[in-house]
């Protein structure tokens, strides 16, 4: 009986070693080599992201579906008629060029050498099969188009608006008006046929399996096979680049990007329009006072933050823009420059406790965040930090139920948040969504009359310059009002082996890769 | 028996229609607003005319008892709604991932009492010995060591040093089902250890073991013949209880090895206040274990002599 026992242990215990080692390194051993033996001149690139999954809405290559149109671009799948260049400007991409006829009418001549991977000419009607469809079944787009009618004839495209919109053209770089395909439509897992230099064989909502074109209209496009793998546990993702898992990767914790600061990576990266900035809630009387405002803004370390807290992966901001640097700088790190503005508004440590008082009462505040993006409760106690340094007390509370927090008006005094200011390459669009007086993101119920007059002019004007020159001076005015800070930009990183080359990110975090892909 | 689990079937209903009223009523109450909430978490902006048109689409209009009603009518016919974000019927996107879920849970479950069993077992006949000492050492410490670290570090040693395994899952193969299932055997077996050990030793000290030694049967044969098959009641029971909470995904593990399972896709839902996946998963997750432990009541009957001559002899 007990040699049986005995026996029985070692078979069971050497099944399950062989088991769990022997076989499937056999097996995956062999499926390899058959790979390189059939396909040696195809290089293979596994890439890692914490971008990808039905979690970030963007599941699958569907344009014209939430945000599945980022996936779309990002990955080289599908392009749009305008791209935002490494200065957040737009460029014509399948558009050759494009002309406002007059303030509804907006013509675009789309290159002539461009074809989807299904085969099919880019042509203006396929474009507007394509524009049709989104039209009629995506959220947002119709209401940012305001599209009433599309005409094709050849290779010009021309969209006709219900009412002047001047951003229309950057709408047109929004990844959900990457061009598709129509006639092959939407297969049954969310897979098209774009124009861009990779065509996908395999989407899941956790994965997707890139090839190379060989017909890609912009030049020549290194063989490479890619695998997009959704990975949303950031430990994971750094595990899987060190073990040479993952080639490449995109969403590591900021605590690991030391790993590979050495020769056998490259981390390439580019300062985002996502801003982490703080609104003040002005239903609060103390935040009527610009001196208080003002003395918040100037106690906060924006410099600690990024190059202390964040390792120096990001960029600190002076304004809702990346690109606006040096321009709104009147409000600098001086923590003795706020305790005398508090002085002014009639705030002083009477009782010696640390904290500064007014009629008896300590000057405290509730500071509300939510933990979806990992930087803003480290932001929330970093600002604890600066601001008790002044004598303000703060209070902290992060939720993912903070819209639920916010319907109490007084339980909340600052609302620390992160946005994509400039996604399209139109400033108008944070100032319509968080500034203005009837703004859906304005949270704060910040009002200034000169913002909402300026807002007005820049609905309505064409001129790039002088959009942008509008669009400066709103910025400044939000900013000199203190009624926003701005702390930082978010840092958009990508690291990679150091045999993988062209792999570049960008201000507008829609591309990541590009014809330039090569891996060596 | 048959009518035993003619009836515990039937008292599933009641439990089931009860959960799934509490669950709606604390999502519908505080769950916030499921439009707003999703477009905010992916950083998105919706008119306030869209966002009532959305809820008007989703039914989030209508007051709670009716859309109760319709929900429960739904799912009496097979359908459990459309997920929010998605898009696909929940059913089948639940049904989808518990495969994965399925095949985690039952090799978890199996290492567990391949490693528990022999080692409790052992540590309670060699009880206050160096041996036992060891087991109980290193069962305390498993038990303290939360599953996320414990699979860092296995995917640390095992993964990232010895290469023998990969970090992040490929599909449902041998190699990628090795670490998570060790990650949850290593917890559960820790705990189960102690318990079997205990279990053991109090059986050990009863008169029919001293009985059966006295007769001079041997250690083995009263050991595997006698305490084991009687202490297998109490280790079912639990196993039981394990075995609907694997069910229901473990969330962190099946992230951390990007397990495509349905612990994952729960978390994703809650995060994402998908209310007809979460539903659908809470109304599994209270069907499993109902289910789970009406199937270890009925291996009593087969594993219990007493279960089933009790009734006659009191005739």
């Amino acid at each position: 009986m007990k040699k049986q026992m005995k026996l029985l242990s070692v078979a069971i215990i050497g099944t399950l070693l062989l088991g769990a080692c022997s076989t499937p390194q056999k097996s995956a051993q062999s499926k390899d080599e058959s790979a390189v033996s059939k396909e040696d001149s195809v290089k293979s690139l596994v890439y890692g992201t914490s971008s990808y999954g039905v979690g970030m809405s963007d599941a699958g290559l569907n344009p014209h579906e939430d945000y599945s149109g980022w996936s779309l671009v990002r990955y080289g799948v599908g392009e749009t008629l305008f791209k935002l260049n490494d200065k957040l400007e737009l460029t014509p991409w399948l558009a050759d060029s494009y002309k406002f006829i007059d303030d509804n009418t907006l013509e675009v001549k789309i290159k002539d050498n461009i074809n989807f991977s299904s085969g099919r000419k880019l042509d203006a009607t396929a474009a507007k099969e394509c524009f049709e469809d989104l039209l009629a079944v995506h959220d947002r787009a119709p209401k940012d188009m305001k599209i009433s009618e599309i005409k094709a004839d050849g290779q010009t495209l021309t969209f006709i608006t219900t009412e002047p919109n001047p951003a229309l053209i950057n709408f047109l770089a929004e990844p959900y008006s990457a061009l598709i395909d129509m006639k092959t439509g939407v297969d049954a897992n969310k897979n098209v046929s774009g124009t861009g230099p990779y065509k996908a064989t395999s989407v899941s909502d956790t994965e997707i399996d890139l090839t190379s074109r060989d017909d890609y209209w912009d030049g020549n496009v290194a063989k490479t096979n890619i695998k997009v793998k959704s990975v949303t546990d950031g430990d994971t993702l750094t595990m899987g680049l060190q073990s040479g898992e993952l080639d490449a990767v995109y969403g590591l914790p900021y605590a690991s990007y030391p790993l590979f600061e050495n020769d056998n990576y490259n981390i390439n990266s580019a300062a985002t329009s996502r801003a982490f900035f703080l609104q003040l809630n002005f239903d609060n009387d103390l935040f009527q006072d610009k001196n208080i405002r003002s003395a918040i803004a100037m106690a906060i370390d924006k410099d600690g933050f990024v190059n202390v807290l964040l390792g120096g992966h990001g960029k600190v901001a002076n304004g809702p823009f990346p690109m606006q640097d040096g321009d709104s700088l009147n409000y600098s790190f001086s923590p003795d420059k706020s305790k005398e503005l508090l002085g002014a508004a009639g705030w002083s440590d009477s009782d010696n406790d640390g904290y500064v008082d007014k009629d008896g009462k300590n000057f405290e505040i509730n500071f509300l965040t939510y933990p979806g993006r990992s930087e803003l409760p480290v932001l929330a106690q970093s600002i604890q930090s600066n601001l008790k340094d002044i004598g303000i007390k703060v209070n902290i509370n992060s939720t993912e139920n903070y819209l639920e927090v916010m319907k109490d008006s007084k339980a909340w005094d600052i609302l620390a948040s992160a946005m994509v200011t400039n996604p399209t390459g139109n400033k108008e669009y944070f100032f319509d969504m968080t500034s203005l007086s009837d703004s859906p993101k304005n949270r704060g119920h910040y009002s200034n009359a000169e913002l909402d007059e300026l807002a007005k002019t820049l609905s309505t004007t064409f001129d790039p310059d002088k959009r942008d020159e509008l669009a400066k001076q709103m910025s400044d005015i939000l900013v000199d009002d203190c009624g926003f800070i701005f702390v930082s930009h978010l840092q958009m990183s990508l690291v990679s082996k150091k045999n993988i080359k062209g792999l570049t990110p960008m201000p507008s975090d829609y591309y990541e890769f590009s014809k330039d892909l090569v891996i060596e | 028996m048959y009518k035993y689990i003619f009836k515990r079937l039937l008292s599933l209903i009641p439990i089931l229609i009860g959960i799934s009223f509490i669950s709606f009523a604390l999502i519908y109450f505080t769950g916030g607003d499921a439009v707003a909430v999703r477009y905010e978490a992916i950083g998105g902006v919706l008119s306030p005319e869209l966002i009532s048109q959305k809820r008007e689409e989703l039914g989030l209009n209508r007051p709670f008892i009716i859309q109760y009603i319709d929900w429960l009518l739904g799912v009496l016919k097979g359908d459990m709604g459309i997920s929010y974000v998605s898009g696909k019927p929940v059913f089948i996107y639940i049904l989808s991932k518990l495969p994965n879920t399925l095949l985690l849970s039952a090799t978890s479950l199996i290492v567990t009492i391949l490693i528990s069993l022999p080692l409790g077992i052992l540590s309670a006949i060699k009880s206050d010995g160096i041996f036992d000492h060891i087991i109980k050492t290193v069962s305390f410490i498993g038990n303290s060591l939360p599953n996320f670290f414990v699979a860092l570090v296995l995917s640390y040693i095992l993964a990232l040093r010895l290469k023998l395994l990969p970090v992040i899952s490929q599909g449902t193969g041998i190699k990628s089902l090795i670490l998570p299932t060790l990650t949850l055997s290593l917890a559960m077996s820790a705990k189960y250890i102690r318990q079997i050990r205990a279990l053991v030793i109090s059986e050990l000290s009863k008169p029919y073991v001293i009985g059966a030694r006295a007769r001079g049967i041997k250690e083995n044969t009263i050991i595997f013949f006698n305490v084991l098959r009687l202490t297998s009641l109490t280790i079912i029971t639990l196993m039981a209880l394990s075995f609907g909470s694997l069910l229901g995904g473990s969330a962190i593990v099946e992230n951390i090895f990007m397990w495509d399972g349905i612990g994952k896709l729960a978390i994703e839902s809650i995060n994402l206040r998908d209310y007809p996946v979460i539903l659908a998963y809470v109304l599994w997750m209270a069907f499993i274990y109902v289910f789970v432990n009406l199937l270890a009541d009925i291996s009593y009957y087969f594993l219990d002599p007493r279960l089933r001559l009790g009734g006659k002899n009191e005739k």
